[in-house]
């Protein structure tokens, strides 16, 4: 008998027949797999990232203090070398993203790192889970985290420096762009960790910083030193900013800004998670899931 | 050659090696080509010196690493380069020293771990407060992990690798560091696991005593290679041995 070919169906495998009826019939999810499974499997890293960020004083700290200090400086600093108002708006909006995305893309990268710190790295990669899973189910915290710095932040501008959002729908836009860039910073963070271990934990806080030192976070990218300005132009961030920057009357360097940046930013994603998924295969071979848990 | 239809675990010459420095490359072969085969519903014990390769061994067959040569069938599916989600959702592990996340309370643990094999609403309700009962963790079910005494960090251990419901249960030393009268209940509760639910366990140990009281059948190994496979009379009869402490230094030598 060819023992290759078999199946071994053992009698105590068990069928839920509804969800199987969910699964191919209704929704269309990846085989094997049910829906209320897929937004399960979601969800878990969602409520522990959602615990993690609520029993910790730093990750109050990520929200309220570091992203208000950091305004309040370049707000204060506006007013003091007297920026024209369209100035001013220009390095606020830089202020609001930088806070907005160094707290959401945190909780993509801590999706990896909370399982470090707690050593139990195995017991998740054990489970049946996507590398996707726990980088989406970590991003909606991350986006629940961002909105909060976001209406936080706009406020503040708006009570002490009298800064006013453009158009409500190009906000919107412009906060979905954030979010995306941080789900790339996040991803690239992951990679790193799963290539080089823990010994590349820090790019979670660095790497975003020098990101937004380099699409020109306070100043129009035009004033970096070559070759800055031909790396920023990969950047998907650096289109957003400029697309909503657009809105306080700044001609924009590219054209058709919004469309590129989320070109670019499809285009890293679906790289990101095709070599994420090479990183968790490579980590079976090498074992250093299994070096990262002791 | 075992058939894979007669068992929930079969290898073929599996090899395994771990390299490790930047420019000087050093290797550590932990797997030398195993052939083994775990029956359906056996408690099966791997035993060996440290370093032997049991949790290497243990690791693959979870899925958790790959082999560099030869092949492994678990519930009938090859173990390949990207791990099967199918096969993992009917396995589970439990290890000594278990580590879970600190701050999230007994409960809220097992919740993150039944959400993440797919369990929702109720049945996550229902598994999570069963685990607790069956494990006897129900009076701790608000404590956090890190507050947990060693015991009943073992028996949370158990209890997350219980909350699948697992065809195939890997233990790897689940009664490390325990005192005496706690490793005996965790024993007790690995034997009412298997009777109650069928389930296959792969379990390494270091303990002896362990081994005889659990064990069906024994895998020794050795440099990453199977010694002796057979059942612990077996065992004794090859080594011309009284009991099994002296039938694994005769092994072991």
């Amino acid at each position: 008998m060819n023992w290759q070919s078999k199946p071994h169906t053992s009698p105590s495998r068990r069928r839920n027949s509804s969800n199987i009826l969910f699964s191919t019939v209704f929704i269309p999810v990846p085989k094997g797999r049910t829906l209320f499974a897929v937004w399960g499997k979601f969800y878990a890293f969602t409520y522990r990232n959602f615990i993690f960020a609520k029993r910790n004083f730093f990750a109050f700290m990520e929200i309220l203090f570091w992203p208000v200090v950091g305004l309040l400086s370049v707000g204060i600093m506006g007013n003091f070398l007297e920026l024209k108002e369209n100035t001013l708006a220009f390095v606020l909006t830089g202020a609001i993203t930088a806070g907005v995305l160094q707290v959401t893309q945190l909780d993509v990268s801590y999706s990896l790192l909370y399982d470090i710190w707690s050593k139990s790295i195995k017991h998740t990669f054990l489970a049946p889970v996507n590398h996707y899973d726990y980088i989406l189910g970590s991003w909606i915290v991350g986006m629940m985290r961002g909105l909060i710095v976001f209406i936080l932040l706009t406020f503040f501008s708006q009570k002490a420096f009298g800064f006013i959002m453009p158009v409500f729908f190009a906000t919107l836009i412009f906060l979905g762009g954030i979010f995306l860039s941080a789900l790339i910073i996040g991803m690239l963070v992951c990679l790193l960790i799963m290539l080089y271990g823990q010994r590349v934990e820090v790019t979670a806080w660095s790497l975003a910083t020098l990101l937004m030192l380099i699409c020109g976070i306070y100043y129009p990218i035009n004033f970096l030193p070559q070759p800055l300005p031909l790396v920023a132009s990969l950047i998907p961030l650096t289109y957003f900013l400029e697309y909503y920057r657009a809105f306080y009357g700044f001609s924009p360097l590219f054209s058709h800004s919004l469309l590129t940046g989320l070109i670019l930013t499809v285009v890293y994603i679906f790289i990101l998670f095709r070599f994420l998924k090479m990183a968790f295969a490579r980590a079976r071979r090498t074992g250093i899931i299994l070096r990262l848990s002791e | 050659m075992a058939q894979v239809t007669d068992y929930v675990i079969v290898t073929k010459s599996v090899k395994k090696t771990f390299s490790s420095g930047l420019w000087k490359k050093k290797y550590t072969y932990a797997l030398r080509g195993v052939d083994l085969a775990v029956k359906e519903g056996e408690i099966f014990g791997l035993l060996g010196p440290n370093g032997a390769g049991k949790t290497t061994l243990l690791n693959i067959f979870s899925g958790q690493l790959l082999p560099d040569a030869g092949q492994v069938w678990v519930l009938g599916e090859e173990i390949t380069k990207y791990a099967s989600i199918k096969i993992k959702t009917r396995l589970n592990m439990c290890s000594g020293n278990p580590n879970f996340p600190w701050s999230l309370t007994v409960e809220e643990n097992l919740k993150f771990y039944a959400l993440l094999y797919g369990l929702c609403t109720n049945d996550c309700r229902r598994m999570v407060h069963n685990c607790l009962e069956m494990f006897e963790l129900e009076e701790f079910r608000q404590t956090k992990y890190e507050q947990l005494s060693t015991g009943n960090k073992q028996k949370l251990a158990l209890a997350k690798a219980f909350i699948n419901k697992p065809e195939i249960l890997f233990l790897d030393e689940p009664t490390l560091g325990l005192d005496p009268d706690i490793a005996k209940k965790i024993r007790e509760l690995i034997l009412q696991i298997r009777n109650e639910n069928k389930v296959t366990i792969v379990l390494t140990t270091h303990y002896m005593k362990e081994a005889e009281e659990l064990c069906e059948r024994i895998g020794f190994i050795k440099d990453g290679e199977i010694k002796a496979l057979g059942t612990k009379d077996e065992l004794m009869q090859m080594t011309k041995s009284t009991n099994l402490e002296e039938a694994f230094l005769e092994l072991a030598e």
